[in-house]
This record gives C-alpha cells, structure tokens and sequence, in this order.
C-alpha cells in the first residue's frame, strides 16, 4: 500500500467534507421516501414501501446485536411475538393502536430479557443456533396455541380506518424513528462499550464494566424495535400465521446486513431495500425465485465481501482521490 | 416389553440416520468454523439422483434392486463429492473461520441448490423401490428389514469414522485443527488442505446419510432443511465440533423424538428438545462433550 502514506494528509479534510453531505443526503433520502409513501395512489407501491421499512428495522436490529458480536436468529422469533401480541390487542380486546404497537414491543422486550439471561451465557456460534433455534420453536408453538388460531393464525388485524390512508407513511415515520434510535445508541458511548464487547470481552470485564448486562440491554434495545415492527406487520398485512415467523426471516435479515455491508447502519438499511426490491420482482418465478435470490445472495458475497457499502466507499475514495 | 422394544428400535433407526448427518455437521465446523447451513443440500441431492437414478436403471439394464441400489448410491456420491468440491473451492475457501460470512454464503447456496432441485426434480414426493422386502420381528417389535440393515449400515459406517478421526493420520490432524488452528499448524500440519478433507468428509457423510435414507421415505428437495433444525439442536446438545457428542446427542434426540412422539405429537418433541437445550445451558454451557467456546 503505497499511495496509503500519501492520503493521510488529505483525509481529515475528506471526513469532515463526507460528514456534513452523509446526514444530509440521508436526510433527503428518507423525505423522499416518505414524501413517495404518502403520494403514491397505487396500493402495489404503498406495500412495498412498507415491506421496505419492516424489513429495514429487521436489519438494523440484526446488525444493532452483531455490535456485541452476536448473531441474534431469534430476532424472527421477537418479531412474531410483537405481531401476535399486537394482533391480540387489536382483535380481541380493542385496544387502541398505538398502545397495541407500544404493547408488541414490550411483550417482545421481556421475551427477550428471559431469553438473553439464559442464552447469553454462550456465544458466537452456540448463540447462533440456540438463536435459531428458538424462532423454529416459537412457530411450532404459535402452532399448537389454539387461542391465537392455531395453524390458521389471526385474521381482521385492522389499523383504526381513519388512519388507513396515512398507513405507509407512517410505516416509514415509525421504521425511520427505530432505526435513527438504534443508530443514535450506536453512535454514543454505549455503542462504543459494544465494540469494545466484541473485540475483547475479557478486557472490558476487566475495567469493570458488566458484560453479561450490557450485552443483554443491548438485545433488550434491539427486540423492543423488533417487536414494534412485528406488531407493524400485524396490522399492515392484517392477516398473520406462523408461517410468516420462520427462520427465513431474521437469516434473509441477516443476509441484507451482509450485502448492504454491515459497517455502517446506512449498508443494512440498503440492503434490505434492494433485496427486497429484487425479491419482489422476482415473485411468483416459482423454482426460478429462489435460482435467482439464492444466486444473488452467493454472488455478493464472493464478488462483495464487505457490501454495497464497502464497495461503495471504496469506489468513492478512488473518485476523492 | 413389545412397546418399549418398539421405541427402542424406533431410536436406534432415525437415530442412526441424524447421527450420520449431524457427523458431517460437526467435523465441518470442528475443522473450519463454518456452520454449513446448505449441509442438508448434498443430503436432500444424494437421495433425489439415487430416486431419479434407481427406475431408470431397473428399466434400462434390468439389474435387481439391491444392486441398483448400490449402483445409484455409488454414482450419487461421486456427483455429491463433486458438487461440494467445486463449492469448498468457489466459496468456502474465503470464508474459513467467518461465521456470520460463510453462514450467509451457505444461506445463498441453500436457497439456489433447493431452486435448482425444484426446477430439476420438480416438487413431488419421490419414493425409492423397497431395496429389500419383509419384515423382522424382534423382542415383540416389528421392524423392516431393509430398515434393520440399513440402520446397522449407520451405525457401521459411524463407528468405522469414529476409528478413522481417533486413529489415523489425517483424523489425527482433523482433531487438531478442531482443537487449535495454530498449535496445529506449528506441528507441520496442512491446515487448508485439512479443512477441504474435513469439509469433503463432511459433505460425504450427508450424502450417506440422505442415501441411506431414500429407500426408507417420500423425498422431495425440501427434506434436507427439515433435518437440519434437528441437526443444529443435536451438535449444540453434544458440543461443537465434538464428534463422541454429536452420537451421544443424535440417539438422545432421536429417543425424545420416538417416545414423545409416540405418546404425543411430533411438534411437542421438537418443542421438548429446545427445553433440553436451555436446560443444558443453564448446567453445561458447552454441551455434553463439548469444549468451551472462545
């Protein structure tokens, strides 16, 4: 690396340059994208927008726990709670909206307090499976709940009607709202503390810093977003089954991480836009979908392996330069 | 005394199979600290050619079953070694010891082989002649036979890999690489060309296993991914990577399965063996033969 020596002189001028454009340029990415859900007449369009947001949440909060350096599977399992709680709340007791929402998220974040207390005692890859393990398990069980439709799951999850035509801007104001409130965890001390967790737990122990509850608010923070999203889901999709819970989930989550690029909040939130874009174009190949999701998942990561956003920030350096 | 020889035998025929899977599942990991999650694809493609392969063969060269059989096996576990040759090259290989990396690019590979399967085999159930009719009875349970010979055929095949990995060379080399990538290196052993044989090994042993299996049920290209839930459960429950504890946790979880299955329903034995996880957590973070995970 050669040339390396040359740019450290440029490089604060460049940081400082990028850091003012990168908020605002997301700024304007993400007006107008609300501006699009709240315009666009077509119904086709307004679900995608939505799909869109559900799924970014998903990968943010995928990628909020990877900061300790653990790969939360369970995150589908927080997320069908969330939507299953809230559906409860909507069709069983009336419960107004947004305390049917506010309801998803803690239901969702105690779940994931007990979990975490047990589970986070292992890591790497024990976590992963029993992570895994456990979104399969929650479906089996959605299945075998007769109160909450067994099988069939629940129908006639409904947003209040005066609030139907503002749905998907409100989608993307909420998703929006979780994922800026992840980042912003991300971005202060905390989020520092999670790094640390990750490079060398043993050395952040030894400041006096306890691992085990930091990594478990950390997964408490993550499934509360989560389970906001689920109960999101509940009520735009009005219609929701085990099915919808399994494992493909949070590993499709996962794989929007990895393809958006996992170093910065913005690489999953892209990811799990143009993945979803790309499955959306793709429904109903049959056979052929999952030919060209599965290969398009392979083919970045040999031909991206730290993401669009890596690639991207490479190809920019090359431009500054 | 007839019902539990029953679910003996019961355990010991699915057992044997899981075992045989979670094997390749566990030397993989040991080896290269991936978790394999296409690990079901060289299954679920073993015992599709051998289904595709076998009424071609009975058509064509009018051989008895049992040798078909053995002919479509053989030529089923070349493709599979082939196909899992290309994908270690192509892929793996810059993806050893990234868990979350590798996990995705097998995620990919799970969804594209499955697609591919789908488009070349279509979706409807398969099911393989019986390789050898009849039935057996023993202790007051009755069993078939090809089930019978095909489950001592397991249990053969993991007791002749159990000798291989405690005695031979390349075994030996294996468990080190398992145990510490780097104290094995500084003893002159290869460790890329380690991790390729313990990721052919592996994949081997998912093709035997879904070989194995195609006489004994309806295949369709989904039926790798329903072992593989079972298979994670099973190598979290005996320890990564630890060959003794993917045995000892197979029978275990085929045993739950048969017995709860029988008195139950199959979903609570699913539910039951997560129970089991948490509660080996709480008393053995590392499984029951398992090292701890640093």
């Amino acid at each position: 690396m050669p040339s390396a020596r040359v740019d450290t002189a440029e490089l604060p001028h460049t940081a400082t340059h990028r850091a003012r454009v990168g908020p605002l340029l997301t700024t304007l990415g993400a007006a107008s994208v609300l501006a699009f859900a709240l315009l666009t007449p077509d119904e086709y369009d307004q679900h995608l927008v939505m799909w869109v947001g559900l799924n970014a949440v998903l990968a943010v909060s995928l990628r909020f726990v990877l900061l300790v350096g653990e790969t939360n599977i369970a995150t589908g399992a927080f997320y069908g709670i969330g939507a299953y709680v809230a559906a409860l709340c909507t069709v069983n007791f009336g419960v107004p909206f947004p305390l049917a929402l506010l309801a998803g998220g803690i239901v969702a974040t105690l779940v994931s307090a007990a979990f975490g207390l047990i589970t986070l005692r292992a890591k790497g890859p024990y976590f992963m499976l029993i992570s895994f393990a456990f979104t399969e398990v929650m479906r089996l069980i959605y299945t075998r709940i007769d109160y909450i439709g067994g099988n069939s799951g629940i129908m006639g999850v409904f947003p209040p009607q005066s609030l139907d035509p503002l749905m998907p801007a409100l989608t993307v104001l909420l998703c929006g709202g979780l994922v800026l409130a992840l980042y912003l965890c991300e971005r202060s001390d905390l989020g520092r503390v999670f790094r640390a967790i990750e490079n060398n737990d043993a050395i952040v122990e030894t400041i006096g810093i306890n691992v085990m509850s930091v990594k478990l608010l950390c997964l408490i923070l993550a499934s509360f977003a989560v389970g906001v999203a689920g109960a999101l889901h509940a009520h735009i999709y009005n219609v929701i089954s085990p099915g919808d819970f399994s494992y493909l989930v949070p590993v499709f989550a996962l794989a929007y991480v990895k393809i958006g690029g996992d170093s910065h909040v913005l690489g999953a939130v892209l990811g799990a836009g143009l993945l979803t874009l790309v499955a959306q174009a793709l429904e109903g190949a049959g056979a052929l979908e999952q030919i060209l999701f599965g290969g398009a998942i392979v083919a970045a990561m040999l031909v991206l392996p730290d993401g669009l956003w890596g690639a991207g920030k490479r190809l920019l350096g090359l431009l500054w330069r | 005394m007839g019902l539990v020889a029953q679910l003996c035998l019961n355990t010991l025929q699915i057992g044997a199979v899981y075992v045989l899977f979670s094997l390749g599942l566990t030397l993989v990991f040991g080896v290269m600290k991936v978790i394999n999650f296409a690990h079901g694809q060289f299954f679920t493609l073993a015992a599709l050619l051998i289904a595709a392969a076998m009424p071609a063969f009975t058509v064509q060269l009018a051989l008895p079953v049992w040798l078909d059989y053995l002919v479509s096996f053989v030529l089923a576990m070349i493709a599979v070694s082939l196909l899992a040759a290309a994908l270690y090259f192509i892929g793996f290989e810059r993806y050893l010891r990234d868990l979350v990396g590798s996990f995705i690019l097998s995620l990919g590979l799970l969804l594209l082989l499955e697609g591919i399967y789908l488009w070349l085999f279509t979706g409807a159930p398969r099911v393989v002649a019986k390789v050898l009719p009849g039935q057996i009875s023993l202790a007051g349970a009755a069993m078939e036979t090809q089930r019978l010979v095909i489950c001592g055929l397991s249990l053969a095949f993991t007791m002749a890999l159990y000798q291989f990995v405690q005695h031979s060379r390349l075994g030996k080399a294996l468990r080190a690489v398992a145990e510490d990538r780097e104290a094995a290196m500084l003893q002159g052993i290869r460790y890329r060309r380690t991790s390729f044989y313990g990721f052919m090994i592996g994949s081997g042993l998912a093709a035997l296993s879904g070989g194995l299996l195609a006489p004994l049920t309806p295949i369709t290209p989904a039926l790798g991914s329903d072992y593989l839930t079972k298979a994670f459960i099973i190598i979290i429950i005996g320890g990564l990577g630890s060959i003794p504890g993917a045995i000892l946790g197979g029978f275990l979880i085929a045993m739950i399965e048969s017995v709860a299955g029988y008195y139950f329903d199959l979903s609570y034995a699913t539910i039951a063996m997560f129970a089991l996880v948490i509660a080996f957590l709480l008393v053995r973070r590392e499984g029951m033969l398992g090292h701890a995970q640093r």
